[in-house]
């Protein structure tokens, strides 16, 4: 034996390396060596692919929604709420391997969300399995609830807290705050590159919209660590959302809520059901109170409204969704002349106690234009012509400045313009003169008689008729401008601004857009027109007594014919009224939709709303 | 007879099963309990060691009857877990007897095989015929990779024991005939395990997942790995039977293609060496049991890893030493141990220091082994 020597020191023997033996050494060497060779591959060649996906699976990175800022009237009231809503998030993965245990979690799932079951697995197996899925968006706190309990049973599923806007008083607010809603499909481009995420909300009317930039704040995000179930498991780098401002609206809640009532017991008195009214400090040009009805639910837009409730909203007769203070356009009728005044009195045509006839009607060029009074009601200077607003008087002085200097004074008091509120949807009315009717024609006929300025255009333009068209807002504005002796103000929703700390980050000042080119005189004498209207021996006066407010003030009635020409035009109402006389403090317009007699109909509505300024508010309001 | 150890084997064996429980720890499955297993394994190691493989022959009847008490008992009182019925409560301990039934095949057909030093039709028949009882309890439990295991036992022992070409040409062709009918045969889980495995992304969620997220797992795992306790998938639970089925994946995320080749290295020179006991058996019986250890821990070896790396359809087999569970890892050690007592026992002169209590037997081992020769 040849391995005999080797054996004597203990030696392990050579093995015998038999032909099998070594076939299964081969084999092993191979196996191994494939395994490695594919390992190799799979590490190496795939290896960044599959870090990136491994990455993909377990890093997740998250939008931390802002908090949207909190809308207060002036004085801190808050108007609107961001209250919580929860959402049933799955993340596929996170459901079980097993498809028994998968399909009873579907079964489960669907009984507490009453989302059929075919939907829910439609929806999960097709999303990707590693993205959070909104199985059930806008849970009640029932619903919430149950599912919480259940939570530990339901492996990959979890509730998701966002926070929706809840709007305290709609019907009172609804109109100056609108509402957010979800971004619609033609902005997402645009709101995307700002910054938005696609199932954002973004403000859509109101000052809701017109704020938004204030009101949005800054969203946070975080980069966590998620397992396979989508549990966060560490925060890899964050950072917080910023709150958006909180706005002190110019509103005074408690005045904008009795505006709200007298306007609406004003309407139900007549029967009619559609309105504005706008109220303004003439010596700030803040909007005081803005009320346009009918009112709508805002809230019914916050979650997405119904196809029914939207449809019922579009297709109402009364239009509850047009915010008649800002974007609703009417003529102005009788509350103009102040306008047609002032530009006689300014342009020397008629002086304070220049006296004119008012006659039954005036004869232009074989047309007659009749006067409210059938009857004439003698000579009279300017002041009596407003407190008697005598139509043939005006029609004179609109005559003699032309139509031309008359829209320049139109313009002067704000009208035709659309005021930079802030709220989107602003309209600027309407101030027409002779090239503006030519433009509406074109080229090809300049002279025939549409598109011809004719004189009875001018003076019916005198007493706010013609082309003429103006808001709410404006009125205000414009009576505001008369109250404070012809400063137009640039009016404003926005009292301050704060940031989510509390420091004040803009506050508003009053800002003077122009002054009206007249002199403080003249502007007194109209004034002083609108101060007799109201007082005796004219029969408004008759409001003011029956409602125990003092007539300190000036006011001027307006019913305008609307739908082309002739005798018999539906109307509409309008009061415009400023108080107190010597140093005003609130300025007002309201409006009555298809008012017939505006003393009767919208005056008394203006007097309500003075009297309660000025038992809860005025004293305040001086301190 | 420390001397005669092969003390490679025995560092080899201690440096898998280090290996196995860090992962197992990393894998937060109860490291301490596979600490407790491996401890209890190296006892049965040193056991299996000291004790004479030769007088397993004499046991290896009630072995088998033994283990196919167990695989009955598993059937009707066995505790059923992941779809399958594979436990039984022991003393309070779960065991899994195809597990054990692994290394009580290669003690059985070695002793079988070692009755003739030929392999001739009816041993061919009678060592089938062995395997398939076993094989027909496990595969109905049901644990298709065990089953795997088995038959790759039974056919490496036949190979190493000298079966003729022919017989196992025809135990080939046999399975190769078979592979058409497997559809009909397979469970429902696992005929989608085996569609699956031809297109993951037919069910990303479900048996796909597995599969994909466990190669996500070996890919990130790249070149020099995420590091011990830092694989990202592993860690975040997106690797499914990290400590089990997946182990290798969980490994392979952490310590990278470098660790991994490490891995199979340790691997393949355990093998080597299992097979170098196997030629340096003092008799047929010896090296057929070395033979029987070496085909089992390479399929386990070729299987587990081959899944995890996409290679190969999902089966539930561990890898040998690593992969938390008792039985398993117990089997695999006492398969060593028997190895490690081949080893010592080994073939040498006659005259040389015969071992005080084995010296007779010894002989007659050289003596069978130079008539086989």
């Amino acid at each position: 034996m040849s391995e005999l020597p080797l054996q004597l020191g203990g030696v392990a023997p050579q093995p015998r390396w038999s032909l099998r033996l070594t076939a299964a050494a081969t084999l092993a060497v191979l196996v191994i060596g494939l395994l490695a060779v594919k390992l190799a591959q799979l590490q190496v060649t795939d290896g960044s692919r599959l870090a990136a996906m491994a990455q993909a699976n377990t890093i997740r990175h998250l939008v931390l929604e802002a908090d949207r800022g909190i809308i207060y009237d002036r004085h801190g009231a808050p108007l609107v709420e961001n209250s919580p809503v929860w959402s049933l998030v799955v993340v596929p993965a996170g459901l079980p391997p097993a498809a028994r245990d998968r399909a009873e979690e579907l079964v489960l799932l669907a009984r507490l969300t009453g989302v059929a079951e075919e939907k829910l697995a439609a929806q999960l197996l097709n999303a990707d399995p590693f993205a959070p899925a909104t199985v059930k968006a806008n849970l009640s706190q029932a619903d919430e609830l149950a599912i919480n309990e259940r939570l530990p049973e339901l492996p990959g599923a979890s509730i998701a807290q966002r926070s929706i806007r809840r709007y305290g008083e709609p019907m009172v607010f609804g109109h100056v705050l609108g509402y957010v809603g979800p971004i619609d499909s033609s902005h997402v481009k645009s709101l995307r590159a700002a910054g938005y995420q696609p199932d954002e909300m973004v403000g859509k009317v109101g000052v809701e919209a017109g704020l938004e930039e204030l009101l949005r704040g800054t969203d946070g995000w975080a980069d966590v660590e998620v397992d396979a179930r989508g549990q966060v498991k560490r925060v890899l780098e964050t950072q917080a959302a910023v709150p958006g401002h909180a706005v002190y609206l110019s509103l005074d809640a408690a005045l904008q809520r009795a505006t709200a009532a007298s306007l609406a017991a004003g309407l139900a008195r007549d029967h009619k059901t559609a309105g504005a009214s706008v109220v303004i400090d003439p010596r700030t040009g803040e909007v005081l109170a803005m009320i346009s009805l009918p009112a709508y639910d805002t809230n019914l837009f916050t979650r997405g409204i119904s196809q029914a409730d939207f449809s019922r909203l579009l297709n109402d007769p009364d239009k509850p969704l047009l915010n008649r203070a800002i974007a609703g356009q009417y003529a102005p009728g009788s509350t103009f002349k102040m306008v047609t005044a002032t530009a006689g009195l300014q342009e020397g045509k008629i002086t304070a106690e220049t006296l004119l006839a008012c006659p039954p009607y005036i004869n232009v060029n074989g047309w007659i234009y009749h006067n409210w009074a059938s009857y004439s009601l003698g000579r009279m200077n300017v002041a009596r012509a407003l407190a008697t607003s005598c139509d043939t008087f005006f029609y004179q002085v609109a005559s003699m400045v032309g139509d031309v200097t008359l829209a320049r004074y139109a313009r002067a008091y704000g009208f035709g313009t659309a005021k930079a509120i802030e709220m989107p949807g602003v309209t600027a009315g309407l101030v027409p003169d002779r090239i503006w009717k030519q433009l509406q024609c074109g080229v090809p006929d300049l002279n025939s008689d549409e598109c011809r300025w004719s004189e009875g255009d001018t003076i019916t333009f005198g007493i706010g008729q013609s082309y003429l068209l103006t808001t709410p807002l404006n009125q205000a504005v414009y009576v505001a401008t008369l109250a404070n002796g012809g400063h137009l103000l640039r009016p404003t929703l926005v009292h301050e601004v704060r940031d989510a700390s509390g420091r004040v980050v803009q506050t508003q000042k009053a800002e003077v857009t122009s002054d009206v080119p007249a002199s403080a005189g003249n502007i007194q004498s109209v004034r002083e027109g609108m101060r007799q209207e109201i007082n005796p021996p004219y029969h408004m006066n008759f409001w003011f007594r029956a409602s125990g407010v003092p007539a300190d003030g000036g006011g001027k009635t307006g019913t305008a014919q609307w739908g082309g020409s002739g005798l018999d035009l539906p109307t509409h109402a309008w009061f415009v009224f400023f108080a107190p006389y010597a140093q005003p403090e609130i300025a007002l317009s309201v409006f009555v939709e298809r008012g017939e007699l505006s003393e009767v109909q919208a005056a008394p509505i203006g007097v309500d709303i003075t009297k309660f300024y000025r038992d809860n508010l005025s004293s305040i309001r001086r301190q | 007879m420390i001397r005669r150890l092969d003390r490679l084997q025995v560092v080899l064996a201690a440096m898998l099963a280090s290996l196995g429980v860090m992962t197992v720890f990393s894998a937060r499955a109860d490291w301490q309990r596979q600490v407790v297993w491996v401890i209890a394994g190296a006892a049965i190691y040193v056991a299996a060691t000291t004790f004479d493989y030769r007088r397993l022959r004499t046991v290896a009847p009630a072995l088998y009857g033994g283990m196919m008490l167990m695989l009955v008992g598993v059937h009707l009182v066995g505790h059923t877990a992941l779809g399958a019925r594979r436990w039984l409560a022991v003393a309070g301990f779960p065991l899994e007897p195809s597990e054990l039934s692994k290394l009580v095949l290669v003690v059985v057909l070695g002793a079988y095989l070692a009755r003739t030093d030929r392999i001739g039709w009816r041993a061919f028949a009678g060592a089938l015929g062995l395997a398939a009882a076993p094989a027909c309890l496990v595969v109905t439990q049901p644990d298709l990779g065990t089953t795997l295991v088995l038959a790759a036992v039974t056919f490496g022992m036949l190979f190493l024991g000298g079966a003729r070409p022919v017989q196992l040409g025809s135990v080939l062709t046999a399975a190769v005939v078979m592979v058409p009918s497997l559809p009909n045969l397979l469970r429902g889980y696992q005929q989608r395990r085996l569609e699956v495995f031809l297109n993951p992304s037919l069910d990303p969620l479900g048996a796909g997942y597995n599969l994909i997220q466990a190669r996500i797992a070996v890919g990130s795992g790249g070149m020099f790995g995420r590091g011990w306790l830092h694989g990202m998938q592993g860690q975040l639970g997106f690797i499914p039977e990290r400590a089990t089925d997946f182990v290798f994946a969980t490994f392979a995320e952490e310590f990278g293609l470098l660790g991994s080749l490490v891995l199979l290295t340790l691997f393949g020179t355990l093998l080597i060496r299992v097979l170098r006991s196997a030629g340096v058996a003092s008799d047929r019986f010896g090296e057929l049991l070395a033979g029987g250890v070496f085909a089992m821990i390479l399929v386990q070896l070729l299987e587990n890893v081959g899944m995890n790396i996409g290679l190969l359809p999902i089966a539930g087999i561990p890898l040998p030493l690593i992969s938390y569970g008792g039985s398993a890892t117990i089997t695999t050690l006492a398969g060593l141990g028997i190895v490690q007592s081949v080893t010592v026992r080994r073939r040498r002169v006659v005259h040389e220091e015969p071992l005080p209590i084995n010296g007779q037997e010894s002989l007659l081992g050289t003596i069978t082994r130079r008539a086989q020769a």
